[in-house]
């Protein structure tokens, strides 16, 4: 029982930081554009506690969300493999949200253009498609295809419309009892993605840690008219920024360890704190070897 | 107490413009719309991702060319000859080829990686079809964004009034989309491909939101590399409505869309015309 929750929350885990590390450019981009980098140090060390905490107090819905929107399209329209495609902030690449099917762990981590395959040209032109004969033609009929050597024989293909706009593509792979997709399954899945997007759009929200941040700073000064003229957009730039830093996320993977050996109970809980304490002063009793730990600057 | 009728009602008044002989109604056949007519003469602009000239489906003949793009001084009019980013707009240029042989394909490319830019990009190309003489525009694709509404109207009235037919794919997906949406445009879904496959078989629908219907399900089409997949999606629809209105303009030059719409209407395998013979038009 006990295995079976943990190896869940380490799924969990990887998948939510697979979700921070999809946003990696775009903090490189806001990193470069925070101003006052003392700012941006005093609080990295606040922000990553409060974050990493609260990260692992709620519960992954968001990804839960997404792979129950997959799965149910793929369980209705009755289809071998799925994906769910998001595209990312720009609309320059889309990434790999969810996978399903025998393959999926190999497509889980892609990332791709927009100008690419049949997701892509779905997404570019906001108009759903089927193909009936992909495998006569592998190279355009899929990159995954390509990229891991599945070969779907028929692809089913609709956009995901939020406010008018293109925020994803949901991908069937393989009709079961088929040889194709008909149009009534694009007509079903067009409804369905259309009421997926609102949900998945909804859930966004939520995840967004950087608005949790905000929050939690918010609680924690005096007041939004207390601060400087643009500390507001500041902070939420950065809030954003931390989601994907590299220290953040070993903060994170540490913390899930502790929490692990927390449900152990009190006394495993108190000798890893020991263990760790210990570590602690040995390492500031030994400064000379600290530049060989690699500690994030 | 009107001393003189306003300035455009004098103009329109001492105009004296041709009546086209278009037959009546009951007696519209394909025969006369357009048998006979190979296209030739007719500039169609597949406003899409590019077209592939070297694909056998379009055999080699591509009339012009030109790239929408976004550069940082605003939008950029590449005429050189492109690819095709997707294989969708040689699609499209491979059905309209094969009804119509011989009518001039232009390729306006207005899709490329990323989206963003799309809608700007888009309109420019629309425009540029409208202004540089096409007569028919295929638009297997279309925006969902309302900020595009108004000047995408803009852009399919001021095609109306220069006859420039625009046949516009609706969206298969339960959102508005525009241009097809316009009563102006020929807007076209998909039916199934029928054995043995009939590029002219389609169908009108008088109600929105889409007036035609023509194949566009399980249909064999050219794509990238020489290639040929078997896709379904309204994409495919509309150019077969394009490539039969190319047809049409080759045989009778200088219809109002109008009157395009009214021989597509007469000539629809469900409309039927009243005959004494008990037999129907078309």
């Amino acid at each position: 029982m006990e295995h079976g929750a943990q190896a869940q929350d380490r799924e969990a885990l990887a998948r939510a930081e697979a979700t921070i590390a999809q946003q990696a450019e775009q903090i490189e981009r806001l990193h470069r554009q925070l101003e006052d980098q003392h700012l941006a140090h005093d609080l990295r060390e606040g922000l990553s506690l409060a974050a990493t905490a609260a990260r692992i107090a709620m519960p992954s819905t968001h990804v839960q969300l997404l792979e129950m929107v997959v799965r149910t399209a793929a369980r209705v329209i009755a289809a071998r493999a799925a994906s769910l495609f998001l595209l990312e902030p720009g609309g320059q690449e889309m990434s790999v949200a969810v996978a399903l099917g025998e393959k999926a762990n190999e497509v889980r981590w892609l990332r791709m253009p927009v100008g690419h395959g049949i997701a892509g040209l779905v997404a570019a032109t906001g108009q759903p498609m089927a193909v009936a004969d992909a495998r006569s033609d592998p190279r355009q009929a899929s990159d995954i295809a390509q990229m891991i050597g599945y070969l779907p024989q028929s692809i089913l293909c609709v956009p995901l419309f939020y406010e008018e706009q293109v925020i994803g593509v949901l991908e069937l792979l393989d009709k079961e009892g088929a040889p194709a997709f008909s149009a009534t399954d694009m007509e079903v899945l067009g409804l369905f993605a259309n009421q997926a997007a609102v949900a998945i759009e909804q859930s966004r929200t939520h995840r967004s840690l950087a608005a949790l941040i905000g929050e939690v700073l918010e609680s924690l000064t005096r007041g939004p008219e207390a601060r400087p003229r643009g500390l507001q957009e500041r902070l939420g730039a950065y809030a954003r920024q931390i989601e994907d830093d590299p220290a953040f996320r070993q903060s994170l993977e540490l913390a899930q360890l502790v929490r692990e050996v927390a449900r152990q109970g009190e006394r495993e809980l108190k000798a890893c704190q020991g263990i760790l304490h210990s570590f602690a002063d040995y390492l500031r009793s030994r400064p000379e070897l600290l530049g060989g730990w690699g500690m994030t600057p | 107490m009107i001393e003189r009728p306003p300035a455009w009602g004098l103009r329109v008044a001492a105009d004296l413009l041709p009546l086209q002989a278009i037959p009546h109604l009951d007696e519209i056949t394909r025969e006369w719309a357009w048998e006979t007519s190979t296209g030739q003469g007719v500039k169609v602009a597949v406003i899409d991702s590019g077209i592939d000239a070297a694909h056998p489906a379009v055999g080699g003949r591509v009339g012009g060319y030109v790239a929408i793009g976004e550069g940082p001084d605003g939008l950029t009019y590449d005429t050189a000859p492109h690819a095709d980013a997707f294989g969708h707009g040689t699609a499209c240029a491979g059905i309209i080829r094969a009804v119509a042989p011989e009518c001039e394909l232009y390729s306006v490319k207005v899709l490329g990686p990323g989206l963003s830019g799309r809608g700007p990009v888009f309109l420019a190309g629309l425009r540029w079809a409208i202004e540089h003489g096409m007569h028919v525009c295929n638009l297997s694709l279309g925006t969902t964004r309302k900020d595009f509404f108004g000047m995408l109207h803009e852009l399919a009235d001021l095609a109306y009034f220069r006859n420039v037919i625009l046949v516009a794919a609706a969206n298969n997906m339960p959102i508005p989309s525009f241009p097809s949406l316009y009563a102006s445009v020929v807007s076209v879904a998909s039916h199934d491909v029928k054995d043995p496959y009939d590029p002219y078989l389609y169908y009108y629908n008088p109600r929105p939101p889409v007036e035609f219907v023509a194949p566009g399900i399980g249909v064999r089409v050219a794509w990238l590399h020489g290639q040929w997949i078997t896709t379904t999606g309204n994409s495919c629809a509309a150019p077969h409505l394009a490539g039969i209105i190319a047809r049409i303009l080759g045989k009778h030059p200088g219809l109002a869309p109008f009157q395009v719409k009214t021989i597509l209407r007469a000539l629809a395998a469900n409309v039927a015309a009243p005959r004494l013979d008990g037999t129907r038009g078309g």
